[in-house]
């Protein structure tokens, strides 16, 4: 891998911003945390600098838990630059702990699905990105009605800090999805035309595909597929293309796990069911402690299965605004303890839409 | 979408309909005791609870398990119910094979890991469902151990007056439960609702079972049930109920020149016209003529309970 040289050319490229772009990033960031849309011209401008980001990202995001290592060149102001040849390669994360005081606690979230109002719980609950590290397991779009804002601040705030947030594909990040649930046509009709929605799927296809915490949490939007045993086999696999019908990709974002022995298909399509062993030997054989995913609405907002060895988070409260769900993240310390974070949906009156009461209609 | 704040207190009035009190949804009217309650899906431990109530393993996504509709008849005792579990339990029972999308047709053909399950239940959760009716009445109860006449539908030749309600009648209540919801992983939607509207001189509601497989198949399981309220409420009301199943596969659309992707069926009203009927029943609830000499005491009672 290039990390060492992608973070010290993160760093120079960082420095070397004029205060000008900065700022136009952080208004823009501004504007889409009160749900109002950029502007056609700036969401392709912004796409494109979230695909140079992107493009770097390995298809195991490599995630670290507040304060990893502790040496002394972790003193937080430290300078920008590290006192090593450029010849050394350093890994990505010991570069970016050196520029920037270390976030309290990582977050991990799973489907938001375009509730933008509940995203902002989300963020009142845990904390403000940057100072929060939040890796999000993908599905930000479709079903709900603020797909376009939803996924729009969250790129924004990946570009503005790259190592605080890392966002992964879900099966919802995809064209042929979303242009049966949702985000296509919100694209559509909060623009006018489709560029948008081209560009955000092209982005898409760059998200990077799973996440390891601290080399002991193995994180999916979906789960494990029997083409992949080893992390390393997940690494080669090209990514940059809309998700396929089958194979390896495809099960990583869409398979759930089930109370089966081994493998399960379902008659209904794309993704495997993968069983208690199944897991068992996948953790053993990367030796990680357990896989979070995310991928199937849990009342509780969490829940464990086999074992404490695959974990269900859930984070779109009171889903499609009628499930009447609570919804959760699991919060890690530099310790990787664990705690799960409950919250519920944002209350009616900061909301835009929609009405609680159904228009009565004459249905016949 | 508009908000509704609710039938005006006018037409209320008018009707002689009197809304029910601390925040719950719905009104008596003409003998009528008319109610929805909706509540959120069921957590894991009364989802555990009902699977093993139904004896499967398997259940919709999203299960309101406490959520319901129901019509309570003062005069006869007679309630009309429309509520999750009842429905599931038609699930169970019609057991239709799976339904193959085209993505898990060309599984076969892929290489397959040495240890596998294939699950073949029912996924689209299709259920023969068009309500529960029972008697609130001790009358009924003694008829029922007694095995004899109790009460059921049968089948009529009248048909419910779309002309009565068609005409905009102010709307005295309307709601929207839904009883269950399945994503069909991404693959298409299996819904369950019912839709209720109460007007001046009658009721009518429409419970729905609505199948889309995305790229296979489009199914829709109707029943509309039309009250048309007595001038005296003791009397025994006439309900009807039209029982209307369509069904077509998506290739079979294509043919005749509607779209093949799932972008344009997302609500099935569009398209109902255009699948063809499978099945098609019109019905009468017949009552006991022993319940229409009820006084409504029972009704006092239960009006308690509820």
């Amino acid at each position: 891998m290039i990390r060492g040289k992608r973070g010290r050319e993160e760093i120079g490229w960082r420095r070397s911003r004029g205060t000008g772009e900065m700022s136009d990033l952080d208004r823009q960031i501004e504007q889409l945390k009160r749900c109002e849309p950029l502007k056609e011209s700036e969401v392709k401008a912004l796409c494109l600098k979230a695909m140079e980001i992107l493009v770097e990202e390995s298809n195991v995001q490599r995630v670290d838990a507040p304060v990893t290592v502790r040496s002394p060149l972790m003193d937080p102001f430290f300078s920008a630059f590290p006192p090593f040849p450029s010849a050394i390669s350093l890994p990505r994360n010991v570069c970016s702990v050196l520029v920037r005081l270390p976030p309290i606690c990582s977050e991990i979230c799973g489907d938001i699905h375009g509730q933008f109002y509940d995203m902002k719980e989300l963020f009142k609950v845990g904390g403000d990105c940057p100072k929060t590290n939040y890796l999000f397991l993908g599905d930000f779009v479709d079903r709900g009605f603020y797909s376009v804002e939803t996924f729009l601040l969250l790129l924004a705030l990946k570009v503005r800090y790259p190592d605080r947030i890392t966002l992964i594909r879900g099966n919802h990040e995809s064209r042929q999805i979303t242009q049966v649930y949702g985000f296509y046509d919100e694209c559509l009709r909060k623009y006018g035309s489709v560029n948008v929605w081209r560009y955000c799927t092209d982005i898409f296809d760059y998200l990077s595909l799973s996440a390891l915490i601290e080399n002991k949490i193995f994180s999916v939007h979906g789960g494990l597929s029997p083409a992949i045993t080893t992390l390393d086999q997940i690494r080669t696999i090209d990514r940059k293309q809309e998700v396929p019908h089958d194979g390896a990709m495809c099960d990583l974002l869409w398979s759930d796990p089930e109370d089966v022995d081994g493998w399960g298909l379902s008659p209904r399509g794309a993704g495997y069911l993968f069983g208690g062993n199944v897991v068992t030997s996948f953790n053993h054989s990367n030796n990680i402690d357990y896989i979070c995913r995310a991928h199937q609405l849990v009342m509780e907002g969490y829940k464990w299965m086999f074992n404490n060895q695959i974990v269900t988070v859930w984070s779109a409260p009171n889903y499609c605004y009628r499930c009447g769900n609570v919804a959760a993240i699991l919060v890690l310390d530099e310790n990787l303890n664990q705690q799960f974070t409950v919250f519920e949906a944002a209350p009616h009156e900061s909301r835009g839409v929609p009405s609680k009461k159904p228009a009565p209609d004459y249905f016949l | 979408m508009a908000d509704w704040d609710g039938a005006s207190d006018g037409d209320l009035k008018a009707a002689g309909a009197e809304p029910l009190s601390d925040g719950r949804r719905g009104l008596r009217l003409k003998g009528w005791h008319i109610e929805s309650i909706k509540r959120p899906i069921l957590g894991s431990l009364a989802r555990q609870e009902l699977e093993e109530k139904l004896g499967t393993s398997h259940l919709p996504e999203m299960v309101f398990g406490d959520s319901s509709l129901f019509l309570l008849h003062a005069g006869t005792g007679i309630k009309l119910h429309f509520n999750a579990f009842d429905a599931l339990k038609g699930w169970m029972q019609e057991a239709l094979p799976p339904v193959e999308v085209p993505a898990a047709a060309k599984w076969k053909f892929r290489s397959k890991p040495s240890q596998q399950v294939i699950l073949d239940y029912d996924y689209t959760f299709t259920t023969p469902y068009c309500g529960s009716e029972t008697s609130e009445s001790e009358l009924e109860k003694t008829i029922l151990e007694d095995g004899c006449c109790s009460l059921h539908w049968e089948d009529c030749d009248e048909r419910i007056d779309l002309a009565v309600l068609s005409m905009k009648e102010p709307i005295l209540f309307y709601d929207e439960v839904v009883l269950y919801e399945d994503e069909l992983a991404d693959n298409g939607v299996s819904l369950l609702t019912v839709k209720v509207r109460v007007m001046p001189s009658c009721w009518f509601l429409l419970l729905r079972y609505w199948l889309r497989v995305d790229g296979v198949l489009m199914r829709l399981r109707d029943t509309r049930v039309y009250c048309s309220f007595a001038s005296d409420d003791k009397v025994k009301p006439t309900i009807i109920r039209e029982n209307c199943w369509r069904e077509a596969t998506i290739e079979s659309l294509s043919v005749q020149g509607f779209p093949s992707g799932s972008a344009a069926y997302a609500d099935p009203n569009l398209i109902s016209q255009n699948l063809p009927i499978v099945k098609n029943k019109t019905q009468r609830l017949k009552i006991p003529s022993s319940l229409s000499e009820h006084d409504g005491g029972n009704f006092n009672a239960s009006k308690k309970q509820l």
